[in-house]
């Protein structure tokens, strides 16, 4: 019966296909550095997962972004293990991307014919920085409101166009409802968005040149 | 990069394929046990050590010191000791953007600059031993980043570590690393091993002597309430100090009598339906946000008000009045202000005196307020300070303080009253006369181990 039905969603998927593309794969002989990126992808997805469930309580409001999140700490049965997890979470993230970014350049991993798979991690590794940075503000608590204002500040600072990207990113000349209200979109909609595009990116060029071996003497 | 050069790369990663190993199931395994060892973590994270609690968000509190999170001190110390620079120093979009934008261009660029075709790490030794100091760097500015770069005016040694540490001797080592690379071909190849361990070395020791001889800065704790009972007990201790004077502690006061400057001013009993039901919570952190000039009421908030309050204070004063005088809130079960005491034990400054005297005697004791010099917000204080000491004489019934507090107040050779009795407008409960005289008598203990020590039955030490 099983067997009746996988062979018809086959024909019609390619389930085999897909199985001998993407998970029946050789492979260089690996070591524990190589689990790196698929912890990075791994982090992701949890970080959606926590993200989406804190996203049910939140408010991204002045008003109410504050007592919402003590609402999720103190009232809702398990809301402190889920911010516990989204909290630490973005740190273990940014580390972790950092270190598989560190053992590419080590290996020399991104050269030919990895180079766009690097280019596309760079972008993923400012993506993450940006995630974290959007993501500070949103408890709108004292640390969360003055780092950001550092933060938008040194943004701030650029020649000419500094003005504008600080009246951009805080919505106004000052932080306010409309800053926390972008920073909101950009932390849940946007960032997100273009993560899963490039890792999505990222990962085809992966499957399409395999993993880089460790080099040795010759290479 | 030419096609044979291609063709060889590809034959030798052919090579490593059939030496190798299987994507399923050998690496997702390995895959697999990392992700589960990092949900542990988090899960041990999130149970063990938890979220830091900060106060809300609060614009007028301009004297925060601003921190970010911890990826991006690096940055941060950077700026700062980057400030320190004569001239150069004060251009900052320099530092907040040329050199960051450098370093990030490097990143991206990074296959398109390192074209040669080798990957053995002996072949690399400029790229591995600019990214070792990149690194270095970064890791020892966090160490760093709490660290003052200026101390006033002056020759502060730490300040002038750091600016080398985190500053010259990196600048140093890429530039050495590139004239080995570009200009002196010809150099031995372990010079530039050495050139990269020295400047790492460099960095990290004058990290270490930078955090061994700058002064630890404390951590200013700031206690934030996070479950209302915590909020209410919090409000009523800012509604003791701050509001009793006027408003008196069940907050009916009409006719305000003994503050400076208001004596006689009607105001409006503060628990009643008109205030309550009237305002809403917003409406009564704005009272007293901006205060009553009109009716003499000073303005409480930061903005306005120095020694103000945060906006989580005012918010738990309001949460105080709420649940505590208005009838459509109900009070949640509360802990006693002190834990009663058994026959024999002995209270202490920590666990007794300290909030009770929080409650009834610090709006009037403390700095700036008539109160004949004695002050109470601090064990020292309290046995110290005031025009009249000793207002406290070990085992001593005869006390002054504890005269005052039992209604008898104390009259100088002439009859003439210097010291009236305590609160002026309250008389205290026996309960917490009480716990003054087992204090006074048995020597004013600070500690609760202290006060432990001296009971006569042994009692249980309290949590902290």
């Amino acid at each position: 019966m099983w067997k009746k039905i996988y062979a018809w969603l086959d024909e019609r998927l390619g389930l085999n296909d897909i199985y001998k593309a993407t998970l029946d794969r050789p492979e260089p002989r690996g070591n524990w550095w190589n689990t790196l990126g698929s912890a990075s992808l791994f982090l992701f997805v949890l970080q959606g997962i926590t993200g989406i469930f804190l996203s049910v309580y939140y408010t991204p409001s002045p008003d109410h972004a504050y007592d919402s999140i003590q609402y999720i700490m103190t009232g809702v049965s398990f809301g402190w293990l889920i911010r516990g997890i989204h909290h630490w979470g973005a740190s273990l993230m940014v580390l972790v991307v950092f270190i598989h970014m560190l053992r590419v350049f080590v290996t020399a991993s991104y050269k030919y014919p990895r180079e766009l798979t690097w280019l596309i991690g760079v972008g993923l590794l400012l993506v993450t920085v940006f995630m974290g940075f959007t993501g500070y503000l949103l408890p709108w608590n004292q640390k969360a409101y003055w780092a950001t204002t550092v933060g938008t500040q040194i943004a701030g600072s650029v020649p000419f166009i500094g003005d504008f990207i600080l009246k951009t990113l805080r919505g106004g000349p000052a932080l306010s409802a409309l800053t926390l209200q972008r920073f909101f979109a950009a932390h849940i909609w946007i960032l997100p968005a273009m993560l899963a595009g490039l890792i999505g990116v990222h990962l085809f060029l992966i499957i399409k040149h395999g993993e880089s071996q460790f080099p040795n003497k010759e290479d | 990069m030419k096609d044979e050069q291609k063709e060889i790369i590809k034959k030798r990663y052919d090579i490593s394929l059939q030496k190798g190993e299987r994507f399923w199931p050998d690496s997702i395994f390995k895959d697999a046990l990392m992700a589960l060892a990092i949900l542990l973590i988090l899960v041990l994270l999130a149970t063990f050590i938890g979220v830091p609690v900060e106060p809300k968000a609060d614009p007028s509190d301009t004297s925060y010191v601003p921190r970010p999170e911890w990826y991006f001190l690096f940055l941060f110390k950077f700026l700062a000791l980057y400030g320190q620079i004569p001239l150069v120093g004060k251009i900052e979009w320099l530092a907040t953007v040329i050199i960051p934008g450098i370093f990030i261009g490097l990143l991206v660029c990074l296959p398109f600059i390192d074209r040669s075709p080798y990957r053995y790490y002996g072949k690399r030794k400029f790229a591995l031993g600019f990214m070792a100091i990149f690194v270095t760097s970064m890791v020892c500015l966090t160490y760093i980043s709490d660290i003052p770069t200026t101390l006033g005016e002056g020759f502060y040694l730490p300040g002038i570590l750091q600016t080398i540490g985190g500053l010259v001797i990196p600048v140093l080592g890429y530039s050495l690393l590139a004239l080995m690379n570009f200009v002196f071909k010809k150099a031995p190849a372990k010079s530039m091993i050495w050139a990269t361990v020295g400047t790492v070395v460099l960095m990290a020791g004058l990290t270490g002597a930078t955090l061994a001889l700058a002064p630890a800065v404390a951590v200013e704790e700031t206690s934030v309430a996070s479950t209302l009972t915590d909020q209410i007990i919090a409000g009523q201790d800012l509604y003791s100090v701050n509001c009793v004077e006027c408003h008196g502690d069940d907050g009916k006061v009409t006719t305000i009598e003994g503050v400076e400057g208001l004596e006689g001013k009607l105001v409006m009993p503060i628990n009643g339906h008109d205030v309550l039901y009237t305002l809403d919570d917003a409406s009564l952190a704005e009272v007293i946000v901006y205060g009553r000039p009109d009716a003499g009421m000073n303005p409480f908030g930061k903005a306005y008000n120095s020694e103000g309050l945060t906006k989580s204070e005012i918010d738990y004063i309001v949460t105080f009045m709420r649940f505590t005088w208005d009838d459509r809130f109900e009070l949640p079960p509360m802990a006693p202000l002190f834990p009663a005491l058994v026959a024999g034990e002995v209270p202490s400054y920590e666990v007794h005196i300290a909030p009770i005297v929080k409650r009834y005697c610090v709006s009037c004791h403390r700095a700036g307020k008539d109160n004949g010099n004695y002050l109470m917000t601090s064990y020292e204080e309290i046995l110290n300070t005031g025009d009249n000491v000793p207002l406290i004489t070990a085992a001593d019934e005869n006390s002054i303080l504890l005269k005052v507090i039992q209604e008898q107040n104390i009259l100088d050779e002439a009859g003439e009253e210097i010291i009236g009795v305590m609160p002026p407008k309250k008389v205290l409960g026996a309960n917490i006369v009480d716990v003054f005289m087992r204090w006074i008598m048995n020597s004013m203990p600070q500690t609760a181990e202290d006060a432990a020590a001296q009971s006569t039955t042994p009692t249980a030490l309290p949590t902290p």
